[in-house]
């Protein structure tokens, strides 16, 4: 293989991988921005969108494009259950919401594994052959997922920059009380500000499931990354979570094919901490008033 | 006065009864496994009281297990390459576990707690990737078999019966320098940061330093403990501290209480036997201890050690109508 092909191959990779770290990180920041919670679970409803995926695609032979929306509307359902049953009575308890995701996120998985074991399942590709770009070749498998993962974002951008509901959560994200007051339904808001997120992680598990195995155990990485993300971009916001994101994608793809594993992940924790040092707020976060 | 006088002598009766129950254990223990049983709880309570100890000051680690997970590597490969005898190479693992957090800690709590917590947990996360992928120094995914047992003085405590003394003296040195330290001027530093930080901080504690230390104290303990564990089980891999240690260890404080030295020791006792007692479930275990945590947020949110308190503050409330508060608020 030659130099090009195999850079060009490391920023497909990067980029793929970046995408879904990028879905992960906005669902995660912007359920923390509006609700206030840090939602360890955040992992476990991509794991369920991934196993849903599967089943819709990989058991029951559904098309894709309605696998996937399948898919997302059972796992956002779960997570309507969770945040009416769990998240909606830790408002303004930081703390507390935060232990109890930690214990969803304990239920969710083993529920998940006491109903579909603990064997990873393969899910069946799906479009497979390569697609040639100026005598470089991509696998299509990982392209239909970077273009999947753009549709998404650009869908809520829209959403949340031209619609009402966008600005309605918007304002909720800098002030509950204030936006309570101009007759925004702030508690309508919590709830879809949350599904919204577990939508996001759920397609971003959907949409790995045919190019990585799905088991119980999947959703710890992508929590991980999403922290590591909204940690360089700034909590709480969204440009901050779509480049770090990226950045942390082509971090880890670099470093895998160039150096070793081993050290793309010490590096990524590097780069954690020197932001942290350099620029506490985030790449792209604005100071945040002490509350 | 004279009841409280009274109260103090039955509460210090209490604790040399139960200090006395738990050195006697082995002997009324049906078989060795309760022995065993024993001795993790022992671990436990360590590894409880050092979490306790860093959410005194106002933090919580996610990253808890990452530092016993360190200490039990460094402990190992100590005693096992360079022949250090094994428990020189437990203190060591508790320097190298304060060393990080004090490193880690005076970095990252400048900022707000939620950037703590959320790189508390990607040092735990890294901890245990790394050791999977340093597979040269650490045994990779298999882990380090045959690490040498602790011996005191020549005498080995390779034997579980032996080894249950030790942890339940450095259980209980843990538990007691817990309880010394809430009760120093630096533990009222601690909580005061907890309560209210910036009220703390204008009144002149160095609000930051305080936290680093309690979280440099709370992770070298961690680390001893996790070292301790190493050379009980005589085994350690990537799998013995993952992040759902962490969060077991979480469970025990929460539903124990966080409030006082002894909480940890209720949701030690509550929460050590629970797996083995809901073995029979099948699987149901970790979504039960899932639920209790929950469960507990929602209705004792400060702790089942709290509960006695509770009850007498309720007690007491009852006779004659309170006229400090109005109706309405009284709960």
């Amino acid at each position: 293989m030659s130099m090009e092909t195999i850079l060009a191959q490391t920023v497909v990779n990067g980029l793929m991988v970046g995408m879904i770290y990028m879905l992960m990180a906005i669902g995660f920041t912007m359920v923390f921005g509006i609700m206030r919670i840090v939602n360890f679970a955040h992992g476990e409803f991509y794991m369920v969108g991934a196993f849903m995926f599967a089943i819709f695609y990989g058991s029951y032979e559904v098309p894709f494009a309605l696998s996937l929306l399948l898919a997302i509307v059972t796992t956002a359902l779960v997570g309507l259950v969770m945040e009416r049953l769990v998240f909606s009575r830790f408002r303004g308890n930081e703390l507390n919401g935060m232990i109890a995701s930690v214990g969803v996120a304990l239920i969710m998985q083993n529920a998940a594994l006491l109903i579909w074991g603990p064997s990873p399942r393969s899910v069946p590709a799906v479009v497979s052959g390569v697609i040639s770009f100026g005598g470089i070749v991509f696998p299509w498998s990982r392209v239909v997922v970077i273009i999947g993962a753009l549709i998404a974002v650009g869908l809520l951008y829209v959403l949340i920059a031209h619609t009402q509901l966008g600005r309605a959560m918007r304002a909720v994200a800098q002030d509950a009380e204030i936006a309570l007051a101009q007759g925004i339904r702030v508690e309508v808001i919590f709830p879809l500000a949350f599904v919204l997120g577990v939508a996001l992680a759920a397609l971003a598990g959907a949409l790995m499931a045919p190019v990585l195995s799905v088991s119980p155990f999947v959703g710890l990485a992508p929590t991980l990354k999403a922290f590591v993300i909204v940690v360089i971009g700034g909590l709480g916001s969204v440009p901050g979570a779509v480049a770090g994101g990226l950045l942390i994608g082509l971090i880890e793809s670099f470093a895998g094919t160039f150096m070793s594993a081993a050290l793309a992940e010490i590096l990524q924790f590097i780069v954690v901490i020197a932001v942290v040092l350099l620029r506490p707020q985030g790449l792209l976060g604005r100071k945040e008033r002490e509350a | 006065m004279r009841a409280q006088d009274g109260n103090k002598r039955l509460r210090f009766g209490a604790i040399i009864l139960a200090v006395l129950i738990a050195i006697l254990f082995p002997r009324f223990a049906p078989n060795q496994f309760y022995v065993h049983l024993g001795t993790v709880g022992c671990l436990n309570l360590m590894f409880v009281l050092g979490l306790a100890i860093i959410s005194r000051a106002g933090q919580l680690s996610m990253g808890h297990a990452g530092f016993a997970l360190v200490g039990g590597y460094v402990s190992a490969l100590l005693s096992m390459k360079a022949g250090w005898p094994a428990l020189l190479g437990v203190l060591a693992a508790g320097l190298v576990a304060a060393a990080i957090a004090a490193a880690l800690g005076w970095i990252i709590l400048r900022l707000r707690g939620v950037y703590f917590v959320l790189v508390a947990f990607s040092f735990g996360q890294i901890a245990v990737l790394l050791a999977l992928d340093m597979s040269d120094i650490t045994g990779g995914a298999n882990g380090i078999v045959g690490v040498p047992p602790l011996s005191l003085f020549g005498y080995s405590l390779a034997s579980k019966p032996d080894f249950y003394p030790f942890a339940l003296a450095c259980a209980l040195a843990t538990l007691l320098f817990t309880w010394m330290l809430y009760r120093s001027p630096f533990g009222d530093r601690m909580a005061a940061t907890a309560e209210n930080q910036r009220l703390t901080e204008s009144s002149g504690v160095d609000t930051h330093a305080t936290q680093v230390i309690a979280f440099t104290i709370g992770s070298g303990i961690a680390g001893m403990a996790g070292a301790l564990s190493v050379h009980y089980f005589r085994f350690i891999s990537p799998d013995s501290f993952t992040f759902w240690e962490s969060v077991s260890y979480l469970t025990m404080l929460v539903v124990g209480g966080s409030a006082g030295a002894f909480g940890p020791v209720v949701g030690v006792l509550v929460l050590t036997p629970l797996p083995e007692m809901l073995r029979a479930t099948q699987g149901l275990q970790h979504i039960i201890y899932g639920a209790v945590l929950v469960l507990c947020l929602l209705f004792v949110p400060e702790g089942l050690s709290s509960i006695p308190r509770r009850l007498s503050q309720r007690y007491r409330a009852t006779p004659g109508p309170d006229t400090s508060t109005p109706a309405g608020t009284r709960r």
